[in-house]
């Protein structure tokens, strides 16, 4: 009797275990050139990279190892140490405007106004352009003559009295502002649409109860919903840093390959092109792409460590 | 009270609106440039004193390689990427939401972690890799190094991965009971229920490799192989201060994601948003 239910018992485990198997075999199957590409194109390359930073490696591939000497070099270039100042100085200008204004056209295209789904495309529109296009087109707005100076005279400014007579990106002391100025306006954009998908999360009756209890608007804004928008916080301000200290586009776009004017343009990323490709001194470029990486790493873990790592989970 | 109330939603439209004025002047302007004399550029009228398309002709012959040499590139390399990319995304996200294997939940956070590994980085190695694999050349071969990069992204395997994961399991009990393998219930059964995330994965990776100018200007050897971005900042070198032919560059390669815009205006926004609230 109990053999006899044993054995269908046991071919049923056995067809159980070969079925488990099998998904597993497929499971890996559909990840299995994904994966491989990912790894070799990532990880691969990322100790890759650590190596020939390792190396004094030019054109022809290595000529031999030289220790940390890339890095120790980095530290006493000048132009290196005028790309991060130039990087650092962006994201630490960019970060909090592009933040602020991004929370501010959520905050408005939130509010329960005519036409705000019009408005919420419009004010996304910037960010939609290549940055290709819309630096070249700033270039031209910024121009001494440009529409932006005219504006300015239009306001009873006289361009030519300005310390930099209007030309905004082609002197040291403005142009990098400038550029701060574009990328705020245009990232600003991907910015409120993180915000907006937190706002419209927020339980309405959080705000009704606030205010049943007397409390101002202000008061709600500041101990209700900001608060309440911490994972838009988190992912807008990291996403921003992180995306900050890689500028490129925007910097060879008006500055070329040397950051012009007088490297006042020269970032970290644009360095390691310059590095690369001008200069052929791979070995060295690879040092500062990796410094690059430890900054990105510092810069998320100290945000993970203010916002905690909730807001960073996969899972929901 | 309710006057002041009716004048405070007053205030704040117009507001929008010249925010909004704000952020579409500069492409008028563009418009505008692109289609007036080089002597009229620097004038404040928003409409030219007469209309001029020399700028366009330039732009369609005179520059090497001309506009629709560099428009198919970019349409090329962004239609293969968006191929590549959505197919292998699909595929791995449905394993990683609905297939049980050892090891599952650890590659994932691998594909994860990948997001935190700058392209810089990337570069030297890549940019050696590929000249190892004789992929660096002014042949059309060269594109093999931007698809190979660009074959997989994170981002889309976690957009995919998300979807899949609610859709309901009777889906795929119903295929199995009625004998479909595996690779029919993901083709047949839950990639035609997928139609919105492929939608979305296919626009933001078209849109974002469309305006790309990092990996084709450090891959791309020959002219004749230059994409879009890439060319306007060539020509924005060779032409300097040439402005109606750099503005009609401008406006023309902005036209294919401005359309893809106002016609997927609302699937953009809406997955931008709904994937964001999940980052």
């Amino acid at each position: 009797m109990s053999t006899d239910v044993a054995r269908p018992n046991a071919t049923h485990l056995a067809a159980k275990r070969a079925l488990k198997r099998k998904e597993a075999y497929i499971g890996w199957g559909f990840i299995a050139v994904p994966m491989a590409l990912l790894l070799f194109f990532n990880f691969f390359v990322f100790i890759y990279a650590i190596y020939i930073s390792t190396q004094d490696w030019g054109i022809l591939g290595s000529k031999g190892g030289v220790g940390v000497e890339n890095y120790a070099r980095a530290f006493q270039d000048p132009i290196f140490l005028k790309a991060v100042r130039n990087s650092l100085l962006y994201a630490a200008i960019v970060v909090p405007l592009q933040t602020a204004l991004g929370l501010f056209l959520a905050l408005l295209v939130n509010a329960k106004v005519r036409g705000a789904k019009f408005f919420r495309a419009t004010f996304y529109f910037p960010s939609i352009a290549s940055s290709a296009a819309i630096t070249t087109l700033f270039i031209f707005l910024m121009a001494p003559d440009g529409l932006f100076n005219r504006f300015l005279s239009l306001l009873g400014i006289n361009v030519e009295n300005l310390f930099n007579s209007g030309a905004w990106l082609s002197d040291s002391r403005t142009a990098l502002y400038s550029i701060i100025g574009l990328n705020a306006w245009t990232t600003s954009g991907t910015m409120m649409l993180f915000y907006l998908a937190n706002l419209q999360t927020i339980d309405g009756s959080f705000v009704e109860a606030a205010s049943i209890d007397g409390a101002s608007k202000r008061q709600i804004f500041w101990f209700i919903t900001m608060p309440l928008l911490k994972p838009a916080h988190f992912f807008v301000i990291t996403s921003g840093m992180i995306g900050a200290v890689q500028l490129y586009d925007q910097a060879i776009l008006a500055g070329g390959a040397d950051g012009s004017p007088d490297y006042s343009l020269m970032t970290m990323v644009l360095y390691i092109y310059n590095l690369s490709f001008r200069q052929l001194q791979f070995g060295y470029a690879s040092a500062i792409g990796v410094l690059l990486f430890i900054i990105i790493f510092g810069v998320t873990l100290i945000q993970r460590q203010i916002f905690g790592s909730r807001a960073w989970s996969a899972e929901d | 009270m309710k006057t002041t109330n009716k004048l405070r939603v007053r205030i704040l439209f117009l507001a929008m609106l010249a925010y909004s004025l704000f952020s579409f002047i500069p492409f008028l302007w563009s418009i505008s440039t692109s289609v007036k004399p080089q002597s009229e550029v620097f004038e404040d009228s928003l409409i030219p004193k007469d209309l001029n398309f020399e700028a366009y002709v330039t732009v369609f012959t005179k520059i090497q390689p001309n506009f629709f040499v560099l428009f198919a590139n970019s349409l090329f390399v962004a239609t293969v990427v968006v191929i590549i990319q959505t197919s292998l995304a699909a595929i791995s996200g449905y394993a990683f939401a609905r297939l049980k294997f050892p090891g599952r939940d650890i590659l994932f956070y691998i594909v994860l972690g990948t997001m935190m590994i700058p392209d810089q980085l990337r570069l030297v190695p890549i940019y050696q890799i590929l000249v190892k694999f004789g992929l660096i050349t002014d042949r059309p071969i060269n594109y093999a190094g931007i698809f190979l990069i660009k074959a997989v992204s994170a981002a889309s395997i976690f957009l995919m991965r998300q979807y899949f994961l609610t859709l309901p399991r009777e889906l795929e009990d119903a295929a199995r009971i009625d004998g479909c393998g595996p690779f029919r219930i993901f083709s047949r059964i839950m990639l035609p229920n997928a139609k919105p995330v492929i939608a979305t994965v296919v626009i933001l990776t078209f849109q974002g490799n469309w305006n790309d100018l990092f990996w084709p200007s450090i891959i791309l050897q020959s002219p004749n192989h230059w994409t879009l971005p890439f060319g306007i900042l060539q020509f924005k070198g060779q032409f300097s201060t040439d402005w109606p032919p750099i503005m009609a560059l401008v406006v023309l390669s902005t036209l294919p994601v401005l359309f893809l815009y106002i016609f997927c205006q609302k699937y953009i926004i809406n997955m931008q948003l709904s994937s964001s609230i999940k980052g």
